[in-house]
């Protein structure tokens, strides 16, 4: 499903983010990515998503060269195969929880109907229901993760990628994520999430755990 | 020199325009000389940056184009009212010797540009873009002809003599001089219509056999044959006279502005149809764009086949 | 941007306004009026030659008239005196209303009300005294006074036989202010304007169409003057616009990478970004409109109104011919939203290409 081919990625200060990184993940797997800040694996989740390009190697998913694509179609891929999780959520506070979610449809210009559907779908499923016309400026953490999580699901991607989601988290609310790690994953989702929190390193419906140091794969 | 706001109004869009597309131009050749889809340099990522940029320039120019050549036709009319003898239009195209060459320009740009949307359009639903180098190079050369083009108005406007007399339309479109529109509007109706109509009916032959190629060459015959029509048989109806032949008094309020109905439907309808024959769209596309055409083609003939016929139902005779 | 469309709406519509109320006018101007010229110069004409014009062909009317201004010191004003003989029409469909309504004694004249409030300011009351080229007074009694219609003609108007009109203005009694001619065959106008240049080749020969013609350039002209003052506070605002959009601020660029990262191409962005622009402009466009139209035909148009009529005493209180054109609707419509866009293709382009990559961080 992913496979990453001796990827290596350079940043312009002549960081070596990645070092000939090479591995393959299966359709369906639960992957979690533990490493320190700083040791490649966010890099790895912005290649797999198409946000950046491998300095060298290639990046397969699905067949798939995404490394090779022109930006304008790398987008396109993102928007239909990739849900993203990301660290600070990066949700737009001046709009409401529905249109945070709605977000990544707009351009896809769907029927009303189809659109109303996913939502509400995405809202039962995550328990936001009561609170879609609220601002997002105006929720709680555990809410914002919750609106977070459902706009990465909305478009029904093949691939969830989650860039330390428990960070900003306490236990409690580090439990309900991984609840909905699993809702997603009986969705048939291929999840790759990127941590340092020991919680998620023994957890029973985690297929694989990859050890990134330095840029290396371990 | 004749200044007028509409004219100003046009000296300043042609400014814009010029100013813009020479932007789009350069960006154009950088493009056409270093892009190289495989390439993972800076330069490639900035000459990707670009092409968005040029693309969107082509597309602001031709939106606005559109509705600026019914503009232009409006101004020339208003002019038409300034100039000794003018009436219409036909009267300020008849003033200067750049505004014949300069319509047919502007015509022809409108399908250019249009065609230029077309070929971005489905390049980029490809993710091999196959058409990039080609349609920037494309473009290189509709920049020469869009800057002509502004040169021969800019030119025509500013060499307009409201003191010299003009003909109206009544003696550039008669019969009487030996002139070639004098030939072709002293064609035999009854040839003049079947021609017209058999055309339109080929047109919907070949849609059914899918020869696009065919297709596309039948609607560029159809350009000259309706537009010829109109003005020969057609447009005698509307005006109900026989003598009047002119294209451009179609457009004023007299008759209901039926003019830039008909021209309108009838660009959409032939440029659908000629495109099918220089881009090999995929076939459910291509059926979709033929349909089109045919029902915007339907449209016009139909409309303009009103016109004799309700002559001949109110009156008992033809013209 | 809005403002600036009213201001460019109001000006057209104004113009339009104007040129439609003048086309009225001019119905009941003559078809050819002759005046002489002497060094070039325009002076008095020969009533004698009434006999000559109304010798060529196709001439239905020659009628000598007389009339003019008089300036009135004390109140710094420009009256207007126009002569009438009771027994002649005249192609001043007003005037002739006036000349079967009311009557003329000797020494008398009729004033308009206006003109009336403003000679009572000045303590003229039942007369005035009108001071002749030689330094003497004349005193011409008050007698009635009519309404000023909506004209372009001054409003402090006067109107008094012709013979009396002479005596003010000192004329001899040959000379006449100028000659209305009518034709009778609209076509022939050209044709008899000449033959009346030939006999007469000092006189100044002007065709009303010519007038309609010269009138137009004028407010073409006119409007061109504020096009021009549009367009340099347009290039202004241009650079304003886009100077403020290149200005990313750091939310915007977080929004866009946000964007990006959840799937959105730089096309989409694009495109977002000029939606909202031509939004914005066809609103300002649309509020524009309604603003001049406000202006113009429900407040009348303070200011700009003078500027448009050259003297302030002309200043009138008419209300505004309605004539709104398609033309002027497009004319405005090219000049704001297109510019405007073209203002933001740059800015937003710029915003659209942004790279995603700091989100990640």
């Amino acid at each position: 499903m992913i496979e990453f081919r001796d990827v290596e990625k350079h940043y312009d200060n002549n960081v070596i983010a990645l070092d000939k990184i090479n591995f393959t993940l299966k359709e369906g797997e639960v992957v979690v990515l533990k490493g320190v800040s700083g040791s490649g694996k966010s890099s790895i989740l912005s290649l797999i998503a198409g946000l950046s390009k491998p300095t060298s190697g290639e990046v397969i998913v699905d067949k798939k060269h995404i490394s090779k694509l022109a930006d304008h179609f790398a987008c396109t891929y993102r928007r239909e195969n990739i849900g993203f999780v990301f660290q600070k959520y990066n949700l737009i506070p001046t709009l409401s929880v529905k249109d945070n979610i709605l977000l990544p449809l707009v351009p896809v210009n769907l029927k009303r109907s189809e659109l109303e559907s996913r939502l509400s779908e995405q809202l039962t499923l995550f328990n936001i229901e009561e609170k879609k016309d609220t601002l997002v400026k105006n929720l709680s953490g555990g809410e914002q993760q919750r609106v977070a999580i459902a706009r990465a699901n909305i478009n029904a991607p093949k691939i969830i990628l989650a860039d330390e989601p428990t960070a900003n988290l306490d236990e409690k609310l580090s439990l309900e994520f991984i609840e909905m790690i699993k809702k997603m994953k009986s969705q048939k989702r291929t999840i790759v999430i990127a941590t340092h929190d020991p919680l998620f390193f023994n957890l029973d419906f985690v297929d694989r755990v990859l050890n990134i140091e330095n840029g290396k794969l371990l | 020199m004749l200044l007028n706001p509409e004219i100003l109004t046009l000296y300043i869009l042609n400014i814009l325009f010029v100013l813009f597309s020479s932007i789009a131009f350069i960006m154009s050749l950088k493009i056409v000389r270093k892009w190289d889809a495989n390439a993972t340099t800076k330069l490639q990522y900035s000459l990707e940056k670009q092409s968005y940029l040029t693309a969107t320039i082509i597309k602001y120019i031709f939106y606005i184009k559109l509705p600026l050549f019914l503009f232009f036709i409006f101004t020339l009319d208003k002019i038409s009212f300034v100039l000794p003898g003018a009436m219409c239009g036909a009267g300020v195209v008849n003033a200067s010797e750049y505004a014949t060459p300069l319509l047919f320009l502007k015509i022809i740009n409108l399908y250019l540009f249009a065609y230029w949307i077309t070929l971005d359009k489905e390049d980029m639903q490809d993710e091999s873009q196959p058409y990039l180098k080609q349609k920037f190079q494309l473009f290189l050369l509709f920049y020469f002809l869009f800057v002509v083009e502004i040169i021969l108005e800019t030119l025509m406007f500013l060499n307009i003599d409201i003191t010299s007399v003009v003909d109206c339309c009544g003696a550039i479109f008669s019969t009487n001089d030996d002139t070639y529109l004098s030939l072709v509007l002293s064609m035999p109706h009854s040839l003049l219509l079947t021609l017209f109509y058999g055309n339109f009916i080929l047109m919907y032959i070949v849609s059914k056999l899918t020869q696009a190629k065919l297709f596309s060459f039948l609607n560029l015959t159809f350009i000259f044959i309706a537009l010829i029509s109109l003005v020969a048989f057609f447009g005698t109806y509307i005006y109900e006279l026989p003598s009047h032949h002119c294209p451009f008094c179609l457009l004023q309020q007299d008759y209901s502005y039926v003019g830039y109905l008909l021209y309108g439907v009838l660009f959409v309808g032939t440029f659908e149809g000629l495109v099918i024959g220089f881009i090999p769209f995929k076939e459910d596309e291509l059926q979709k764009r033929e349909r089109v055409s045919l029902v915007f083609s339907f449209v016009y003939v139909l409309v303009v086949t009103a016109y004799p016929l309700s002559y001949f139902i109110k009156n008992g005779v033809w013209l | 941007m809005t403002l600036l469309v009213a201001l460019l709406g109001s000006t057209f519509f104004l113009s339009n306004a104007m040129k439609a109320e003048y086309s009225k006018k001019i119905k009941y101007t003559p078809d050819i009026v002759v005046t002489d010229t002497k060094a070039m110069r325009e002076t008095s004409i020969n009533r004698e030659v009434v006999s000559n014009i109304l010798a060529i062909n196709g001439v239905s009317g020659a009628l000598p008239r007389v009339y003019g201004s008089y300036y009135f010191t004390n109140a710094d004003r420009i009256f207007t005196i126009v002569g009438v003989d009771e027994f002649e029409t005249y192609a001043d469909k007003n005037l002739n209303e006036l000349l079967k309504s009311k009557s003329f004694e000797a020494n008398s004249m009729l004033v308009s009300k206006e003109l009336k409030e403003l000679l009572k300011k000045s303590y003229y009351k039942d007369y005035f005294n009108f001071i002749r080229a030689d330094g003497s007074l004349k005193k011409v009694t008050i007698s009635d006074s009519f309404e000023s219609e909506d004209t372009f003609h001054s409003k402090y108007m006067i109107v008094m036989s012709e013979q009396l009109a002479r005596e003010i203005f000192s004329y001899t009694a040959y000379e006449a202010t100028d000659i209305a001619v009518s034709v009778a065959n609209r076509d022939e106008i050209g044709f008899i304007a000449n033959k009346i240049t030939t006999q007469l080749p000092n006189a100044n020969v002007q065709l009303k169409e010519d007038l309609i013609v010269e009138y137009e350039s004028l407010y073409n002209f006119k409007s061109g003057f504020f096009l021009t003052i549009f367009i340099i506070s347009f290039f202004t605002y241009f650079i304003i616009i886009y100077d403020k959009m290149s200005g990313l601020s750091s939310e915007e660029k977080r929004e866009v990478g946000v964007l990006k990262a959840i799937g959105w191409r730089v096309s989409d962005i694009l495109n977002a970004k000029l939606y909202e622009g031509l939004l914005i402009s066809l609103s300002a466009y649309i509020l524009g409109i309604v603003l001049a139209f406000i202006y113009v035909y429900v407040l009348n148009a303070p200011l700009l109104k003078g500027i448009f009529l050259k003297n302030t005493e002309l200043l009138q209180d008419y209300s505004l011919v309605f004539s709104v054109d398609y033309e002027t609707l497009s004319l405005l419509f090219f000049l704001s939203v297109p510019l405007y866009i073209a203002a933001t293709i740059i800015p937003s382009w710029r915003v659209a290409t942004l790279e995603a990559d700091e989100v990640m961080r």
